[in-house]
């Protein structure tokens, strides 16, 4: 969340990925930092080790809401 | 019960520092209406010895752990768990006179299993559970401490040695993550029944972190997890692996533990696979100057040695948040009984309603049974 930030404060468009288990804690740096309506994509947790299949899985599903987000979409 | 006279509480509490009955920090002052209510949510006597705490061999009445318990800031729910945790160490086996004169920074660990988690005040299991944050687990953990300062009569410097104490010597408390586990509570490893409630406590280290980043396109993942806990438990520095026995306690996250029950293993499995693994080589011995070398006269330095011989010692369960660590507490070690695990069962159905406090701890589990 704060390197989304930190990028998106740079005028660098930025999405940052999060967690299921670690939303609410982006809800709370997004607030702390200034920056709530900072994009967000909610991904399922964990994500880290269940392997390159899963892992291609959940990019793929995200990746229209990148996009979406990126051109102006509020997903 | 002897009673203090002080003109406010705040005076009280400059009297009680001064005594040195405090842990250093803020205490609730416990004025005999407080203790009372602490009693009543035990539902025993107050005068009833719990057991005797070295190394000063006082009484712990229950009026005096309840003393101990609304000082340390609890809530008359956590106090079931509070008469089971003083039970627990008060068993010869758990060494406690010892335990508290070594200058070892051992501290008991209290993990509680079963319903008691839930209706005993809420006692924190996953994000933080070893603190700070939670109030049961801070609380719980805390009377325990004053109860060992203030009964067993543990003052640093001259009767607790502890070259430097460490933080889980102010509280040290944590629930068991038994909804989301795979593996059965740790309380049925010791004979209690699921349904039951117990506290499950050993001597224990601060916790050391252990990394790992599970890859579950790897088949040896779980192996390897238990590798890099079993290096930590062998670490060179340890009373574990110097005196080679005692007792290691293993928390696991949610992933970590996920790991293990994706390899189809039971947490037997896993302490068999740990003790098998946590060895250090005689070499490594003779490096940090261990005198603690098997004398035989056939022993090479690339001899390996198990450091724990009892896999029933290791105490393996699943808290904290979901990630990359999975804590490790190496352990004393030592003591007649080489830092013996012991367990109480907490007695939920003993207990009364406090006026003005709503259900008791076992109406609460009936209520959210039906």
């Amino acid at each position: 969340m704060r390197d989304s930030i930190s990028v998106a404060r740079l005028g660098i468009p930025a999405i940052a990925l999060v967690t299921e288990e670690f939303w609410p804690q982006g809800d709370f740096f997004a607030q702390s930092t200034g920056m709530p309506e900072v994009p967000r994509i909610k991904l399922p947790h964990p994500v880290a080790g269940t392997g390159e299949q899963k892992m291609a899985e959940v990019a793929a599903d995200i990746t229209p809401s990148i996009i979406d987000l990126l051109s102006g979409g509020t997903n | 019960m002897s009673l203090l006279d002080a003109p406010t509480e705040y005076d009280a509490l400059e009297v009680l520092h001064e005594l040195g009955c405090t842990d250093g920090l803020p205490v609730v002052i416990p004025t005999p209406d407080r203790v009372s209510r602490m009693v009543l949510a035990t539902g025993f006597d107050p005068g009833l010895v719990l057991g005797v705490m070295g190394p000063l061999n006082g009484s712990a009445t229950v009026e005096k752990v309840c003393i101990a318990a609304v000082m340390a800031g609890c809530i008359p729910d956590h106090a079931p768990v509070v008469v089971a945790a003083v039970r627990a160490v008060c068993q010869p086996e758990f060494d406690l006179t010892e335990m508290q004169a070594t200058t070892h920074c051992t501290a008991p660990l209290t993990i509680v299993c079963g319903p008691a988690r839930h209706v005993c005040g809420g006692i924190a299991s996953g994000f933080g559970a070893l603190g700070p944050g939670h109030r049961a687990n801070a609380s719980i953990g805390r009377a325990l401490r004053l109860c060992m300062i203030n009964i067993g009569g543990a003052r640093p410097g001259s009767s607790d040695m502890a070259l430097h104490g460490h933080p889980g010597k102010f509280t040290y408390c944590i629930a068991e993550d038994e909804e989301r586990s795979p593996f059965p509570g740790l309380h049925t490893s010791f004979g209690y029944e699921p349904e039951q409630s117990a506290v499950v406590i050993t001597g224990a280290e601060a916790p050391h972190s252990t990394i790992f980043a599970g890859n579950a396109d790897d088949p040896d993942s779980a192996g390897k997890l238990l590798q890099a806990i079993a290096l930590v438990i062998a670490n060179p520095g340890s009373n574990n692996s110097q005196l080679r026995g005692g007792s290691v306690s293993v928390i696991m996250n949610p992933d970590h533990a996920q790991v293990i029950a994706a390899a189809g293993m039971t947490r037997e499995d896993v302490q068999n696979e740990l003790a098998r693994r946590a060895t250090i080589s005689v070499g490594t011995l003779r490096e940090v100057g261990s005198r603690m070398i098997p004398h035989d006269a056939d022993v090479d330095d690339d001899d390996l040695l198990q450091v724990l011989k009892d896999p029933s010692r290791i105490i393996v369960f699943q808290a904290g948040g979901s990630g990359l660590y999975t804590m490790v507490m190496p352990s004393w070690c030592a003591g007649p009984h080489q830092n013996s695990i012991v367990h109480a069962e907490i007695e939920l159905d003993q207990a009364c309603e406090v006026p003005g406090m709503g259900d008791s701890p076992q109406q609460s589990m009936e209520r959210s049974l039906n």
